[in-house]
C-alpha cells in the first residue's frame, strides 16, 4: 500500500512539473490570444526557432551568457517583424486567416534549417548537474526543476506586469474592448506589437529550457503540440488558466500512463488530456478560467 | 557584336539549355533509381543523412566505372512523410525511366504495395514497412534487404538472454514501443518468446510525439523493476528515455534500443556519450568511419573540392545509407549480368535483387553477411549490437541471427492470414 | 466584355434558378467538361493523370470542409479523422463482406456522417477556436480508437489491404482508369454542392455562419442545422477516405493524420471559404503547387545551387515558397483564390471601356 502510494506521488511529482514546463509554451499562445485574439498555431517553431538561434550561437563558441540574450533579442525582433509584416494586414480578418497565416509560417520555419543551418541535431549545455534532485522519496532531474523556476517566474513576472504596470493594464484595456481603448487614446497596433515581441521572449525561454532537455532539432517544435489541450482547459486569455490548464494536463497524463496503460495496453498519454478536455469544455465552455463573452447582435 | 546582342545570345544560350535540361527521357547506358525521402518532415533527422549518403555511395559507384558499364542516375523526390506526395513522385518515377525504388516511411509504402506489383517494380525498404514482405512469395516485388522489426526483435530477446546468463527463465522484460503500428509489430513475436523462454514480458506504450515519458519509465523502474528493456522507439523518443532512465537510476547496460533508436543524433539529444554510457543499440549496417568505403567516398568529395557535408557525422544512419546503395548496386549487377550486358527492366531487376550474396567488397565489415533467395527477401535477418562505451560506439557482438527459426514461423503465420 | 448579365432575358422560372444563367458560363463549363472527361485523360501522360487523381479525391474531402468551415462557419481540424472512419468502414466491409464499392462507398460516407454528428455534439455548446480545438481532440481520440482496436484495424499493422474497384468485371488499376473513378465523384460532388448551398438547407448554414442568434430568432433551429452540417460534411469526408482507400490499395490510419486535416484547411481557406468553385481552386493549389515548385526548382534551381545538394534544397524550398504563398494570399486577398478570380472577372466586365 504504502509502496503503492509512492508511486502514485511520484506520477503526480513527475506530472506536475512536466506541466510546469508545458504552461510555459501555452503561455506565449495565451499573450498573444488575450491581447490579438490571434490563434498562433507556430508556437511550436518559434520554440524551435529560439532553441536553433540559441544552440547556434554556442556551436559558433558564444558563451553560453551572451547565447541567451542574443536568442531572446532575436526572438523579439522575429515577433515585431512577423506582426508587422503578416499578423497587421490580418486584422479583423476572420480566426481562420489567421490561423492559417501561422500555419504557412510553420511551413517556412520548417523549411529554413536544413538548408541553412542543417538539421543534425545541436545540443544546449546549461551549467547544471545531471544528478536528479531528490526530496520525498522521488526525485527530479535539474533541468525540471530549473524548468519550473523558469516557467513560475515568468508566471508571476506576467501577472504583476498584467495587474500592476501601465503598460499591463493597457493590454489588458485592448483585449477587453479594442474600440473603446482607442478611443481613451491607447495606440492599440503598438500594443499588439508588445504581445507579439512578449510571446518571443516566452518562446525563447521555452525554447532554452525544451532544448538542452530534448536537443535542438526540427523535432523540437513538436513541443507545440501539448500546447492546446493546456490552454483550452484553461481557457483561452487567461494566464493563471495556462499555469493550472499545464498542471492539470502534465498530472492526467502522467497518472493516465501510469494507471490507464497497463489496462488498454496502449499509450493513453496523448488522448487522456484532449478527453479531459473536452468533458471540462462540457460544463465550462471558455475554459476553467476564460472570460466568458458575451454575445450581442 | 554590340552589348545587347551578347546578352540575348546568352539568355537564347539559357533557355536553350533549360529547355534540354527538363524531364529527359532515360539514356541507353544508364539505369535509373528512384529513391523517396523525407528531408522536411517528422523524419527528416534520418532523411537528411541518409539520402545524402545515399547519394554519395552512387557517385562513387559512377566514378568507379558504373555497375557493368552502366552509370546509375538517382532520383530523389522528399514527400514530407505524407502519403498522396509518394504517390505522385512514384508515377513521376515511372515516367522517367526509373526500373525500381528505394521506398521510406512505412504509410508510403503500403499506400503503393498494389502499384509497385502492379508496375513490376521492386523496391526496397529497409528498416520500415511490414516485417511480414520478408516472405518473397507473399510480396515478390518487396525487398526489405536488411533485418525487419521482427528479427531486430529476435536479436535483442536474444541479446537479452546472453547478457542475463543464458537463461530468461522467470525474468522480466519489459517492452517500450513507439505506440503507432510499426512500434506494435513486434508484439506478437515477442509474446510467443516470453510464452516459449518462460520470461514475463509488460508493454509500455509512448505515444506520439514521445517527447516525455517521465510516468512510463517511472513505471518500468519503480513498479516493474525489470531484468531487461527493449526500446523500440523513434524520433525524439529514444533520446528522451535515455535520459529519463538514466535520471531514475536504471542502468542503461540493461536497455537495448531497435534500429530507430540508435543514431549520435538520439546520444547527443540524450545528453551525450557519459549520459548514454552502456546504451546498446541493434544495427542493421556497422557503425563508425573506419570502413574502406567511407574513406573512399571521402576521398572523391576532397578531389572534388568539396568539403564533407553534416551528414558525415552520423555515422550510424550515412553507412545504412551506403548499405542500401550497394545492395542496390548488386542486384543491378546480377541483372544486368543476366541479360548479357542488355538493360534490364523491372522484372530482371527483381531477379537481380533474389541472387545478390555478398556486396561491393570495401563495405567489408559495414555490411553484414547478406543472401537475397526468391523465398527471403530479408537476406538473413543479420544483426550487430553496438554498445556506447569510453564515449563512443563499440561492437558488442559481431553479425547473428536471433532466433531464426521462431521469426520465420512467424513470417509464415502471419502470411496464411 | 466578356462576361456580362445584360442581355440574358429570363422568361421562366427554370431559368432563373438554372445553376449557370449567363450562356457564357454554360458555354465555358461545356468546353471545361469535354476537356476534363475527353481530352486530358487521353492525351496526358499517366504521371499528369496521378496528379489530376489526387486533385479530384481532394476536391471531394475539401468540398466537404467548405460546407462546414466555410458555410455554416464551424471550424474543424479533424477532417482527416473522418476520412479514416470511411476508409475502414468501408475496407471492413470490402474484405469481411466482399462488397463491392458502390456499396463500401456510401456506407463509409454514412459510417463518417454518424460519427461526425457525435464529434459535432460540443459544437452546440462552444465555438470559434474552442471548437477548432474540440475537433482536433476528436481527431485523435479517433486516431487512438482505429489504432488500438483490432476489429477495426485488422490487426497490429492498422492496415488492411483491398483489392482494386471493378465495374462490370473489369478491374480498375492504371492511373488512366482510376482517373475516370476519380473524376466521377469528384463532379458528382461539385453538383451536390452547389445544389446544396442554395437550398434550404445550404441557406440556413449560410444564416447561422453570418449570425446564430439571428438565424434561430427567425426560425432556424441551429442544434438541428449544425448537426446535420456536420453530418454533410463528415459525409464527404468519409466518401473522400474511401476514395483514398480504393486508390492506394490499403486502408491506413497513417494517412490520414493531423497534417492532412490542415492540408484540407489549407485548401478550403486559399481556395476561399463558401465557395464551390474556392474548393475546387484550393485542391489544385495544395496538391499541385508542391509539385509545380519542385520542378521549378528542379529545373531552374541548378542556376543557384549546386546541382548535387539541389535534392536537399528543392525540399526545403517547396516548403518555405509554400508557406510564403500561403501567407503571400492570406494578406493580398484573405477571402482566397476564388475571389480573386470573381475580381478578374469583374475587371473584364467592362473591359476596355473601364471607368
Amino acid at each position: 500500500m504504502k509502496e503503492e502510494f509512492e508511486f502514485l506521488f511520484s506520477l503526480v511529482v513527475s506530472g506536475l512539473s512536466i506541466g510546469m514546463m508545458y504552461s510555459l509554451i501555452a503561455l506565449g499562445f495565451v499573450l498573444v490570444y488575450k491581447a490579438t485574439d490571434a490563434i498562433n498555431f507556430a508556437q511550436g517553431e518559434f520554440v524551435m526557432l529560439a532553441g536553433f538561434i540559441c544552440a547556434g550561437m554556442l556551436a559558433a563558441s558564444v558563451p553560453l551568457w551572451m547565447a541567451i540574450p542574443i536568442a531572446i533579442i532575436a526572438m523579439v525582433v522575429f515577433s515585431f517583424a512577423l506582426e508587422r509584416v503578416v499578423l497587421r494586414p490580418l486584422l479583423g480578418r476572420p480566426v481562420v486567416a489567421v490561423i492559417m497565416a501561422t500555419i504557412g509560417l510553420a511551413a517556412i520555419l520548417r523549411g529554413l534549417p536544413p538548408i541553412t543551418i542543417g538539421s543534425q541535431t545541436l545540443t544546449i549545455p546549461l551549467p547544471i548537474g545531471d544528478e536528479p534532485v531528490k526530496f520525498l522519496g522521488t526525485s527530479l532531474a535539474q533541468i525540471q526543476v530549473l524548468g519550473l523556476v523558469v516557467s513560475a517566474a515568468c508566471l508571476g513576472g506576467f501577472t504583476w506586469f498584467f495587474m500592476k504596470s501601465r503598460m499591463g493594464v493597457a493590454m489588458r484595456a485592448v483585449a477587453d474592448n479594442q474600440q473603446v481603448a482607442m478611443a481613451m487614446g491607447i495606440n492599440v497596433e503598438r500594443y499588439f506589437a508588445i504581445a507579439w515581441a512578449m510571446a518571443g521572449i516566452v518562446a525563447a525561454l521555452g525554447g532554452i529550457i525544451w532544448g538542452s532537455m530534448l536537443g535542438v532539432d526540427t523535432q523540437l517544435a513538436l513541443v507545440g503540440l501539448k500546447v492546446f489541450p493546456v490552454v483550452i482547459l484553461g481557457g483561452l486569455d487567461s494566464i493563471i488558466g495556462a499555469v493550472v490548464g499545464g498542471l492539470i494536463i502534465g498530472v492526467v497524463e502522467s497518472v493516465a500512463a501510469g494507471y490507464l496503460d497497463p489496462i488498454v495496453g496502449g499509450g493513453t498519454k496523448d488522448f487522456a488530456p484532449y478527453v479531459v478536455m473536452i468533458i471540462a469544455l462540457m460544463f465550462r465552455p471558455y475554459g476553467l478560467f476564460g472570460k466568458h463573452k458575451i454575445e450581442r447582435i | 557584336m554590340t552589348k545587347q546582342t551578347t546578352a540575348w545570345l546568352r539568355a537564347g544560350a539559357l533557355a536553350g539549355s533549360i529547355l534540354a535540361s527538363g524531364p529527359a527521357l532515360a539514356q541507353d547506358k544508364e539505369i535509373v533509381i528512384g529513391a523517396q525521402c523525407d528531408r522536411t518532415g517528422p523524419t527528416q533527422i534520418v532523411g537528411n543523412v541518409l539520402c545524402p549518403a545515399y547519394h554519395h555511395y552512387m557517385a562513387l559507384v559512377n566514378k568507379r566505372g558504373g555497375v557493368e558499364g552502366y552509370k546509375i542516375k538517382v532520383l530523389e523526390i522528399d514527400h514530407e512523410y505524407k502519403v498522396p506526395p509518394a504517390i505522385e513522385s512514384h508515377e513521376r518515377f515511372k515516367k522517367e525511366g526509373a526500373i525500381m525504388t528505394s521506398a521510406f516511411g512505412t504509410p508510403q509504402l503500403l499506400a503503393l504495395l498494389k502499384k509497385f506489383e502492379e508496375d513490376k517494380m521492386p523496391v526496397t525498404s529497409p528498416g520500415i514497412g511490414s516485417s511480414a514482405a520478408a516472405d518473397g512469395k507473399k510480396y515478390p516485388y518487396v525487398f526489405p534487404i536488411a533485418a525487419t522489426y521482427w528479427s531486430q526483435t529476435g536479436g535483442a530477446v536474444e541479446f537479452a538472454k546472453r547478457q542475463l546468463g543464458g537463461s530468461l527463465k522467470d525474468k522480466k522484460i519489459a517492452y517500450m514501443f513507439f505506440d503507432n503500428p510499426a512500434g506494435r509489430e513486434p508484439l506478437p513475436l515477442l509474446e510467443e518468446l516470453a510464452k516459449s523462454e518462460g520470461f514475463q514480458m509488460r508493454t509500455f506504450g509512448v505515444p506520439s510525439p514521445g517527447i516525455e515519458m517521465g510516468a512510463q519509465v517511472l513505471d518500468v523502474t519503480g513498479r516493474f523493476k525489470p531484468d531487461f528493456v527493449i526500446a523500440h522507439l523513434f524520433g525524439r523518443a529514444p533520446s528522451v528515455m535515455i535520459k529519463e532512465l538514466k535520471g531514475k537510476g536504471f542502468p542503461l547496460s540493461k536497455v537495448v534500443g531497435l534500429v530507430w533508436a540508435g543514431a549520435e543524433a538520439d546520444i547527443i539529444a540524450a545528453g551525450g556519450y557519459g549520459i548514454a554510457e552502456g546504451y546498446h543499440t541493434i544495427q542493421y549496417a556497422g557503425v563508425g568511419a573506419e570502413f574502406k568505403v567511407i574513406t573512399e567516398i571521402k576521398e572523391m568529395l576532397k578531389a572534388e573540392g568539396k568539403t564533407l557535408g553534416k551528414e558525415f557525422e552520423s555515422t550510424v544512419t550515412f553507412n545504412r545509407g551506403v548499405y542500401q546503395g550497394a545492395v542496390h548496386v548488386a542486384a543491378i549487377a546480377n541483372a544486368i549480368k543476366a541479360k548479357n550486358g542488355g538493360k534490364p527492366n523491372g522484372e530482371d531487376l527483381r531477379k537481380g535483387f533474389e541472387q545478390v550474396k555478398g556486396l561491393d567488397p570495401s563495405l567489408d565489415g559495414l555490411a553484414p553477411p547478406l543472401a537475397l533467395t526468391a523465398e527471403d527477401h530479408e537476406g538473413g535477418g543479420w544483426v550487430q549490437i553496438w554498445s556506447i562505451k569510453g564515449g563512443k560506439f563499440v561492437k558488442t557482438q559481431d553479425w547473428f541471427q536471433g532466433y531464426r527459426k521462431e521469426v520465420l514461423k512467424h513470417v509464415e503465420e502471419e502470411n496464411k492470414k | 466584355m466578356f462576361y456580362r448579365e445584360a442581355g440574358t432575358f429570363k422568361t421562366t422560372y427554370a431559368e432563373d434558378m438554372a445553376l449557370f444563367p449567363l450562356p457564357i458560363t454554360r458555354w465555358s463549363i461545356r468546353v471545361l467538361l469535354v476537356l476534363v472527361i475527353a481530352v486530358v485523360p487521353l492525351v496526358l501522360h499517366e504521371y499528369y493523370l496521378s496528379i489530376f487523381n489526387l486533385i479530384f479525391i481532394a476536391i471531394v474531402g475539401a468540398l466537404g470542409l467548405n460546407i462546414l468551415v466555410g458555410y455554416t462557419g464551424q471550424i474543424s481540424i479533424g477532417h482527416a479523422a473522418f476520412m479514416s472512419v470511411g476508409a475502414y468502414t468501408a475496407a471492413n466491409l470490402a474484405v469481411k463482406l466482399g462488397l463491392p464499392f458502390w456499396i463500401t462507398l456510401p456506407a463509409g460516407g454514412l459510417m463518417a456522417a454518424f460519427i461526425g454528428v457525435i464529434v459535432g455534439m460540443p459544437s452546440l455548446r462552444i465555438k470559434g477556436t474552442y471548437l477548432a480545438i474540440a475537433t482536433l481532440a476528436s481527431q485523435l481520440i479517433i486516431e487512438w480508437i482505429i489504432n488500438h482496436t483490432p476489429a477495426i484495424s485488422g490487426g497490429a499493422a492498422a492496415a488492411i489491404e483491398v483489392a482494386r474497384p471493378t465495374i462490370a468485371g473489369y478491374e480498375l488499376k492504371s492511373q488512366r482508369d482510376l482517373y475516370f473513378f476519380t473524376l466521377f465523384f469528384a463532379l458528382v460532388a461539385i453538383v451536390a454542392t452547389m445544389n446544396l448551398v442554395r437550398s434550404r438547407i445550404g441557406r440556413a448554414f449560410i444564416a447561422i455562419r453570418d449570425q446564430d442568434i439571428a438565424a434561430e430568432i427567425i426560425g432556424i433551429n441551429i442544434y438541428r442545422y449544425k448537426l446535420i452540417a456536420f453530418a454533410i460534411s463528415s459525409f464527404y469526408a468519409g466518401v473522400c477516405g474511401v476514395l483514398y482507400t480504393y486508390y492506394f490499395g490499403i486502408a491506413t490510419y497513417e494517412a490520414f493524420q493531423i497534417v492532412v486535416s490542415i492540408d484540407y484547411l489549407a485548401m478550403v481557406i486559399i481556395g476561399g471559404l463558401g465557395s464551390v468553385l474556392g474548393s475546387v481552386l484550393g485542391a489544385i493549389f495544395v496538391t499541385a503547387l508542391p509539385v509545380v515548385i519542385r520542378i521549378m526548382v528542379e529545373t531552374f534551381g541548378g542556376y543557384i545551387w549546386d546541382p548535387a545538394a539541389l535534392s536537399a534544397v528543392a525540399a526545403s524550398m517547396r516548403l518555405i515558397i509554400f508557406g510564403s504563398l500561403i501567407i503571400f494570399f492570406l494578406v493580398v486577398e484573405p477571402e482566397g483564390l476564388a475571389r480573386l478570380w470573381r475580381n478578374t472577372r469583374n475587371y473584364f466586365r467592362a473591359w476596355p471601356f473601364s471607368y
